[in-house]
């Protein structure tokens, strides 16, 4: 009995937390239709402020709770102000790419001022405990419970209750409709900026207090629980994401029981895959809430496209990628290197995510997959690199066109919250096979590739290689874009319901190109490998599928151009800022917000 | 098209090539004996691990300062250049090319991670520049190439010596919790064969992930078990809040913890619920050595703190690589002969002592320690 009981409650308070931050995630979600990646850092932000406030100044728990719930709150309005409303016209997904630049600065602004260590969380109550038969709870544990129940009941007497609250609702279930009606839509906005932000500060500090501990860096791996949770519950529902949130930790805790702690995101993640198959509109969601989503089209900006023909473009690269290396030192060429393997990254999602309007944010499975697959068959079978290299390829497209069935229901957000979850079960699957992959260990002395006898190591020569792969993988997308199968795709990213009605099968379409980018995927990952001669599965993470869309977001999503422009900025942005010292992160999600916020749609847009 | 630019690149080898002669040459002109001696350092100094590369500035600060206030190498001052990495390959790679490429650099020091080190190993090795690993426990780390060196005790004799420690000195029943990482994993491996091999019962083997921040369900799980011993495979941050929250749960035992959770965050962290815990550690501030005794003063004068292992190991390893550049010469090549014939080469951690042929110390001693009243205090 004691063997279910512990891990229930255990995973009741963990889920507590996620609650509250899914809850806020979910209310912006619905309000300003976005999801707002900045949330986790807002949590993060609110607990180190708590641990502030607590440890440093002393104040008593309910004095440090009501100082950050109007810090985190004043926080959230001015995210709302400064990333979000400016962005009110440009296409959906520039706002979403804001809320990264914004987590990235507000993650160091905090590393700055309260420096990056780990801090404890000050007891704030009198350690006590209770015995109900053989469960103990911890006085925290109650107060936890307490500050959670209270912030939900003021939350829902509000949204029902008071005539802003119903406004905030009817905003969230169908905007046009309430600004119809004269709501102000745009001070509602930055109310539900600042009570999901107030709630996640709550989170962040009682997060503090059971888990004894904060630091700054806490906040990524929490807005991705939170956003998992939310969308589990069905995403814009808000007795759905305290559902949710409840449901994912209580569920982490058995799996990591049962299973071990190294297999907590294999869980948490199998299930909102399984879930979201099933269900696709997530628990308490209508089963339809996929399919009421605006389409996936409407992601896309109009802008005025720099109009570049094919001979233009080709004599660009020619330049840029052949002609460089000869006056470029070897540090540039290796960054050069580095900015074109993540390129062919981008590529292989412009395909899938561009042309066809799958969001992924799965992307780094299919890179490791590539990469695994081509430095053990290299390493232990001895192959040569020229026949890993598109094995590598074929593995992550078959991985591709399996992992993808349960995506091939879903649109916009789901698509992205479950290819998430993919991405993550392939980087936990490959830690928790040991006897292939080495587990954690990873694989080491990965040989370089050999051509006629010569190792292809100097700067120069890995450069070349990967630009030639570089040039043929755009030369591939390129190609596919234009043929029929290219307009099927399109067909299928502007308009489904059109698409299908004109008898473009959407299932088969959707795996071909899923399959696709994944092929070139591999191709990167096996490049990545022989470069690095050591993989791990830490390589791998969320943060690399994160970055690919970011890419090809800021490229302007469609076009391969952009994409190359994206990997410039993102993968290259962090070596040319070293100059900058301290500041270098902080600079480049500085530079990002500005990117952003002065070309919402895009950096290059192309016909 | 092509003619000029391929000229305009040889101009540039001539040119480098002229400015690598003039560099060889000048000491002997004697016009550039104040030219800095420069060092690349290359590690986690912003991002997730940043609390780790703020120590390694500290102690490698104060050896510099050191060095040039007694008047350099041979009168030239040493400079640190240092890179941040945040411990990521895709930033430790094209650093290692920096450095490679800049020839002022006669060694480097880092990186932080395994990752970040090893996949930069290769470039180092062909650029023929020393790596010098300051916390690289996997005996990996050194056989990717002649040229990466190593002070950090592998994790297999680690783990060996506190599997002995754990049956001799504090029980038969034991709880393993290890980070699953390349380290945790190896370690606990080590730990769990030679600790049954002798008569000892491992009731519960956990693993978590090195971000996790939660661990009350693995706790719960090792309660039940009823261990005697609690043993960890941690980091720090980790194994302070394991132990926090072990305290929550109830979770009772003797503590033992891998040598990387020596540091004054772990006591910051962990409050009167790490005390007790035992680990056999390289450095200890209290180590009468006149020697460390010097260092840990002059420390705690500038930085008003005792300096943890990390510090100790940043600081040791400038010393390291300013011997060797004393003594084999201010040239990349210099260093590594000079770390490859060394027979006494002095330090702080290691008394004197030489590279064996894994490049690693062979050779050490290391002080068995417990926390007691939220001190580290030698263990009787």
């Amino acid at each position: 009995m004691l063997a279910l009981l512990d891990p229930l409650i255990t995973g009741l308070i963990n889920g507590n937390a996620y609650a509250l931050i899914a809850l806020g995630l979910s209310l912006i979600f619905g309000v300003a239709d976005l999801v707002n990646f900045a949330h986790g850092s807002v949590f993060a932000f609110g607990a180190m402020l708590g641990w502030y406030f607590a440890a440093v100044l002393h104040w008593p728990l309910p004095l440090a709770l009501i100082g950050v719930i109007a810090a985190t709150a004043l926080l959230g309005v001015a995210i709302e102000r400064v990333a979000v409303r400016p962005l009110a016209r440009a296409p959906r997904i520039a706002p979403l790419l804001s809320t990264v630049a914004v987590s990235l600065i507000l993650d160091r602004v905090s590393q700055l001022i309260f420096t990056p260590d780990t801090q404890v969380f000050p007891d704030l109550l009198p350690s006590a405990s209770f015995h109900l038969g053989e469960i103990r709870f911890g006085l925290t544990d109650l107060t936890i419970l307490a500050v959670t129940l209270t912030s939900l009941a003021a939350l829902w007497l509000f949204l029902t209750r008071t005539r802003m609250g119903r406004a905030l609702r009817a905003t969230a279930q169908d905007r046009d409709a309430a600004l119809q009606m004269g709501v102000n839509a745009g001070r509602l906005e930055a109310l539900a900026f600042a009570i999901s932000s107030a709630l996640a500060g709550i989170g962040g500090v009682l997060v503090g207090m059971y888990y004894r501990n904060v630091d700054p860096s806490m906040g990524f791996a929490a807005g991705i629980e939170g956003f998992a949770a939310a969308t589990l519950g069905g995403l814009g529902n808000l007795p759905g994401a305290v559902v949710g949130g409840l449901f994912l930790g209580v569920l982490e805790s058995f799996g990591v029981t049962w299973f071990g702690g190294a297999s907590r995101a294999m869980i948490a993640f199998g299930v909102l895959v399984l879930v979201l198959w099933l269900r696709p509109g997530g628990l308490l969601g209508s089963p339809n809430a996929g399919f009421t989503e605006p389409l996936t089209g409407t992601f896309f900006g109009r802008g005025r496209p720099v109009v570049l023909r094919d001979w233009q473009l080709a004599l660009i690269l020619i330049i840029a990628l052949g002609l460089v290396p000869l006056g470029a030192n070897a540090y540039l060429l290796r960054v050069g290197t580095i900015i074109a393997i993540f390129a062919i990254l981008g590529v292989s999602l412009t395909l899938v995510a561009g042309t066809t309007g799958l969001m992924s944010i799965g992307q780094a499975g299919f890179f490791a997959i590539g990469a695994y697959t081509s430095a053990l068959l290299v390493k232990s079978q001895g192959w040569s690199f020229w026949l890993a290299m598109p094995m590598a390829g074929l593995a992550a497209a078959v991985a591709g066109a399996t992992l993808i069935q349960p995506v091939l229901k879903l649109r916009g957000h789901y698509v992205a919250i479950v290819t998430l979850g993919i991405g993550a079960i392939v980087v936990a699957a490959i830690l928790n096979l040991p006897a292939v992959t080495a587990g954690p260990l990873g694989i080491t002395a990965i040989p370089p590739p050999r051509l006629l006898g010569q190792e292809i190591v100097s700067p120069r020569a890995y450069y070349w290689l990967s630009s030639a792969l570089l040039i043929a993988s755009i030369a591939v997308v390129v190609r596919l874009q234009r043929s029929h199968l290219g307009r099927a795709w399109r067909a299928i990213r502007e308009d489904e319901v059109a698409a299908q009605a004109s008898g473009v099968q959407l299932t088969g379409h959707k795996s071909l190109a899923f399959a696709l980018g994944a092929f070139i995927a591999g191709v990167a990952g096996s490049l990545l490998a022989h470069q690095y001669g050591y993989i791990n599965p830490e390589i791998f993470g969320v943060d690399i599928s994160v970055l690919a869309l970011t890419m090809i977001v800021l490229g302007g999503m469609s076009n391969v151009t952009g994409t190359i422009i994206g990997a410039i900025v993102l993968v290259g942005g962090p070596e040319l800022l070293r100059p900058f010292g301290d500041f270098r992160i902080l600079s480049y999600g500085v530079l990002l917000l500005l990117l952003i916020r002065f070309r919402p749609q895009g950096l290059w847009l192309y016909r | 098209m092509k003619g000029p630019n391929v000229d305009h690149g040889r101009r540039r080898v001539i040119q480098a090539g002229l400015a690598s002669a003039a560099v060889l040459v000048a000491p002997r002109i004697g016009a550039a004996e104040k030219n800095p001696i420069y060092y690349g350092v290359s590690g986690p100094f912003s991002g997730d691990r940043a609390a780790y590369g703020a120590v390694w500035k500290k102690g490698m600060n104060m050896a510099v300062d050191e060095i040039n206030a007694a008047g350099g190498i041979n009168g030239r001052p040493v400079e640190l250049i240092y890179q941040d990495t945040q411990s990521d390959p895709k930033q430790s790679v094209p650093v290692a090319q920096k450095f490679v490429d800049d020839e002022r650099i006669i060694a480097e020091l880092g990186d932080f991670s395994s990752a970040a080190s090893m996949a930069a190993s290769p470039i180092y090795e062909r650029g023929k520049l020393v790596q010098f690993g300051l916390t690289n426990s996997d005996p990996k780390f050194t056989q990717g190439g002649e040229y990466m060196f190593s002070t950090a005790p592998t994790m297999q004799m680690d783990a060996a010596l506190m599997a002995d420690i754990t049956l001799n000195r504090l029980g038969k029943r034991t709880a393993v919790f290890y980070q699953a990482s390349d380290w945790g994993d190896t370690s606990q491996k080590v730990f769990v064969e030679r600790y049954r091999s002798q008569g000892g019962q491992v009731v519960a083997l956990e693993n978590y992930l090195l971000n996790d921040k939660d661990f009350h369900s693995v706790l719960s799980k090792a309660r039940r078990a009823e261990p005697d011993v609690l043993v960890l495979f941690s980091y720090y941050t980790d194994g302070a809040l394991l132990l926090l929250q072990a305290q929550d749960v109830g979770l009772k035992g003797k503590m033992l913890a891998a040598t990387s959770c020596y540091s004054n965050k772990f006591l910051e962290l962990g409050g009167s619920a790490v005390n007790g815990t035992v680990m056999s550690v390289l450095f200890f501030p209290e180590d009468p050595r006149p020697a460390i005794q010097k260092f840990v003063q002059a420390y705690r004068q500038r930085y008003g703190e005792a300096p943890d292992q990390y510090g100790a190991r940043a600081y040791d390893a400038v010393k390291i690589i300013a011997w060797a550049t004393e003594h084999g010469g201010a040239s990349r090549e210099g260093i590594r002969k000079a770390f490859i014939s060394g027979q006494s080469i002095p330090s702080l951690l290691f008394g004197s002592f030489k590279f064996d042929a894994e490049r690693r110390v062979s050779h050490y001693e290391e002080a068995l320690i417990t926390v007691k009243n939220d001190k580290f205090v030698y263990f009787h």
